[in-house]
């Protein structure tokens, strides 16, 4: 669970090095904003790496948007019509250049039913902000707690328990937690609302009934994550500082959250921004199965109307999201690694 | 069907509420006021504002058909009933058609109704890229207004069933309605928008109705993206109807006594195509060989979960003037095999069944179908299609295929649209002159015994020796609440008829 450009070793710093450091920190504030720039950079070129593959993935598919939106037995002229009105009858190139010139505005282009696709969005990507960093929230609490509590007695007990339910959680997919939540839950004891309905808001109308989708994307992501938690403790554990801390006879959860941890946060920062890209993939599933008005369902919906700027729209949304997450993890991870170098 | 005469005279006067409430539902007396939440089907991505778009979603069409008044509607005793038409008739010859607005009706905002405003609707409609199919024959131009309250609807061609037309989609809304404001335009409708958001709306009494007295105080469509979640829905009791929920929601709820299973018949048709201009059915024979080795019970049992009727290979079963007097036909493993010898089919070949998994039933139906082709000798292979893949490079074209058709109540319907030789969807190429001629008399004839006879020879052809294997009917499936009375018993749209239900 070690990432290949972490530190294998973190040697105490002697003081003149130190005193080094803080002469040089205006200079190293630079290189922190270039390097958070070049990732930033790098994260956006990827970005539109992705919308291009879009665009010629939609239009290898079968079909076009036009016939998928047309009545059965639409005739010649009309489906021609719709092609024109769609702007079908432009090459690919032609379409995502205009689409790409225009995005820079915030104009998401016009979907296949013809709506404007940030207005197709509106409600959808809030909604599903909403559940996913619910759910990222109550995974990085739920798994640094859980792998704390087993890394504080190796193999322990409560560390192999852990550990195997930690490993069938995330075997676990999305739509068996939810039937195994819903059932109980909601359809025998009527705990919580079984699927989501939203009010004149478009809003979900009671926050009980994010309390599944969260816990269906929670729990195998959580499996995880711990993981990748008790796996970082672990390699902590061996290293010459934290070894002596324990031998100094500090107690067990003192080692761990004073000792280890510290060092293990960036691998756990990338673990859990890598659980920020399968939550949104998790969405499609948990949303539908909910009937949670998010952009999962808006998505698999649009893959099969063909509707290239409606994809291109939600794969712009949940890019940026998840390209936050993971220029969050990338600066946690040069902060603490540069904190401590 | 209507015989021509009633059309003649002014049929179905003053009959404007179409579906009447349905026995079973009839538990004591109506009781005024109350909130229905009803789930229907419906995918975000495939939202549809517009009265007069493509309707993607049962949902939006539902709200629509709620807020606004077609000309007429599906009924039960005949096709095709008054809504914001009263009456209407044909001139001798079947081509011009008048139709006389209800005489009270005022959209929301408390407007008359005019013939303009139906008349601007219609065009508006006519005008869409599906204009030419959903009123075919009736150019723009020839849909004209007579008087405050007459539209004259004229036809290119003798169309005795021009009235079915009118049922779905001729949505009436204010002329010069502007397309940004669609959204909030009044309607005549039972119902008002409250609000709509995402696929979801509020809808309250219009008390002003033209139809007669609305019970509900509102009307809350949830959308829902699958039949599970609304089933889920409705045993949690968040919904009071899930709406055309399907066959394994209804096995599901079977067991609740507090939630009641409607079935309404004819809904649904999922027959399999036989191409019969070339390749191997191109041969009568090989074709009736098909039809007598399906076992159409176990079909029915299996695919359907018993939630449907056995068929006999004439589409459009719901029509009150369907043949009822043709014998069924039955498996005859037998003679089917002496048919296809006799014909000369190839059995040491396998065929492609394609099929798609566009509606619930459809891909187990051609595997059971295959699995049954094999006790007469035929290798049948399933093959799936995504749906896009299926209309690009099956539909219309292959020699065997499955298909599916939500509206089954007119046998003319299915003759003009899918197997007069020159129908635009016609499904399995089949071009039989005795066919067209028999489908062009009854379109063309008013006298009701001539006609009559005609609509039976249609259907006797077809029955013998069309493209179209029809072994059953789905029956459409809501499930309610024990509260909720009135809810429509039709098939096919007749399910959005809403303006009778009441709560106790």
């Amino acid at each position: 669970m070690r990432t290949a450009d972490e530190p294998t070793a973190e040697p105490r710093l002697p003081a003149p090095e130190a005193s080094r450091r803080a002469r040089w920190s205006a200079t190293s504030a630079g290189a922190a904003i270039r390097d958070v720039a070049r990732l930033l950079i790098v994260r956006v070129s990827l970005l539109v790496t992705l919308l291009a593959i879009v665009f010629a993935a939609v239009e290898l598919l079968p079909g076009d948007a036009a016939t998928a939106t047309a009545e059965r037995g639409e005739s010649a002229a009309g489906l021609a019509a719709r092609r024109h009105l769609l702007g079908l009858d432009q090459p690919l190139w032609t379409r995502f250049a205009t689409w790409m010139t225009a995005l820079p505005s915030g104009n998401l282009g016009v979907s296949a039913r013809g709506r404007p696709v940030t207005e197709v969005l509106a409600d959808p990507f809030p909604n599903t902000l909403v559940l996913a960093l619910s759910a990222l929230v109550l995974t990085v609490l739920a798994s640094l707690a859980l792998g704390c509590w087993a890394a504080a007695r190796p193999g322990g007990l409560t560390d192999r328990v852990i550990g195997h339910l930690a490993t069938s959680a995330f075997a676990l997919p999305e739509y068996i937690v939810a039937i195994a939540l819903v059932l109980p839950l909601a359809l025998w004891t009527g705990l919580l609302p079984a699927v989501t309905v939203t009010d004149a808001t478009g809003a979900p109308g009671s926050w009980t009934m994010l309390v599944m989708p969260v816990l269906a994307l929670t729990i195998p992501q959580t499996g995880w994550n711990t993981r990748i938690v008790r796996g970082a403790l672990a390699d902590q554990a061996a290293l010459p500082h934290v070894e002596a801390a324990g031998l100094d006879g500090l107690p067990a959860h003192v080692v761990v959250l004073r000792h280890a941890l510290p060092g293990a946060v960036p691998t756990i920062a990338a673990g859990i921004a890598t659980s920020a890209g399968m939550l949104f993939g998790g969405a499609v599933v948990v949303e539908t199965l909910f009937n949670y008005p998010g952009v999962g369902t808006l998505l698999a919906g649009a893959v099969s109307d063909r509707d290239t700027p409606l994809v291109a729209g939600v794969a712009v949304c949940a890019g940026a999201a998840i390209t936050i997450v993971l220029l969050a993890s990338d600066v946690i991870r040069d902060v603490v690694v540069g904190g401590r170098r | 069907m209507l015989a021509a005469a009633a059309l003649l005279a002014a049929c179905s006067g003053g009959d404007t509420t179409s579906s009447d409430p349905a026995p079973s539902n009839a538990a004591g007396q109506p009781k005024q006021g109350g909130t229905l939440r009803i789930g229907a089907l419906g995918r975000a991505s495939a939202i549809t504002r517009d009265p007069h778009g493509t309707q993607g979603n049962e949902s939006d069409y539902l709200i629509l058909a709620l807020v606004y008044d077609t000309l007429t509607v599906p009924g039960a005793d005949k096709n095709t009933v008054g809504r914001l038409a009263e009456s209407w008739q044909a001139s001798s010859d079947l081509k011009t058609w008048r139709f006389s607005i209800v005489k009270d009706a005022v959209f929301h905002d408390g407007a008359p109704v005019t013939a303009e405003d139906v008349v601007w609707s219609l065009r508006r409609l006519r005008s869409t890229p599906s204009g030419a199919a959903r009123l075919p024959g009736i150019q723009a131009k020839n849909i004209t207004a007579d008087g405050p309250s007459t539209v004259v609807l004229t036809s290119d061609y003798p169309n005795a069933e021009l009235p079915l037309l009118t049922r779905l989609t001729t949505f009436v809304l204010k002329k010069g309605t502007a397309d940004d404001a669609l959204e909030s335009a009044p309607g005549t409708g039972p119902f008002e928008l409250d609000w709509y958001r995402g696929g979801n709306a509020r809808l309250i009494r219009n008390d002003r109705w033209h139809g007669g007295t609305v019970r509900l105080d509102a009307i809350e469509v949830t959308m829902f993206e699958t039949s599970a979640a609304m089933a889920n829905a409705v045993l949690a009791g968040q919904i009071d109807v899930a709406s055309n929920v399907g066959a394994v929601a209804a096995r599901t709820a079977e067991a609740r006594k507090d939630v009641r299973v409607i079935r309404r018949p004819n809904d649904m048709s999922m027959p399999i195509v036989m191409r019969t201009a070339d390749g191997p059915f191109a041969d009568p024979r090989v074709r009736e060989a098909m039809r007598l080795l399906v076992d159409r019970d176990a079909m029915v049992k299996q695919v359907l979960s018993g939630y449907g009727t056995v068929a006999n290979d004439i589409l459009g079963t719901g029509d009150p003037d369907y043949a009822k007097n043709i014998p069924q036909r039955s498996r005859n493993l037998d003679k089917a095999k002496a048919l296809l010898s006799a014909a000369g089919f190839d059995l040491s070949k396998t065929y492609d069944l394609v099929t798609t998994e566009d509606i619930p039933g459809l891909a187990e139906s051609a595997t059971l179908f295959a699995a049954q082709a094999k006790d007469a000798g035929v290798k049948i292979q399933v093959v799936k299609q995504e749906s896009g893949a299926f209309y690009e490079k099956t539909w219309l074209k292959g020699d065997l295929y499955t298909t599916y058709w939500g509206t089954n109540d007119s046998v003319v319907f299915f003759a003009s649209k899918t197997m007069v030789s020159e129908a635009g969807q016609n499904e399995a190429g089949w071009s039989d002159t005795d066919f067209d001629a028999a489908y062009r008399k009854v379109l063309q004839t008013s006298d009701p015994g001539a006609r009559s006879a005609a609509l039976q020879d249609v259907q006797r052809i077809e029955h013998q020796r069309s493209g179209y294997l029809l072994w059953g009917m789905a029956d459409g499936i809501d499930l309610a609440d024990g509260k909720v009375h009135g809810l429509p018993e039709l098939p096919g749209y007749g399910r959005v008829q809403l303006e009778n239900v009441w709560l106790d």
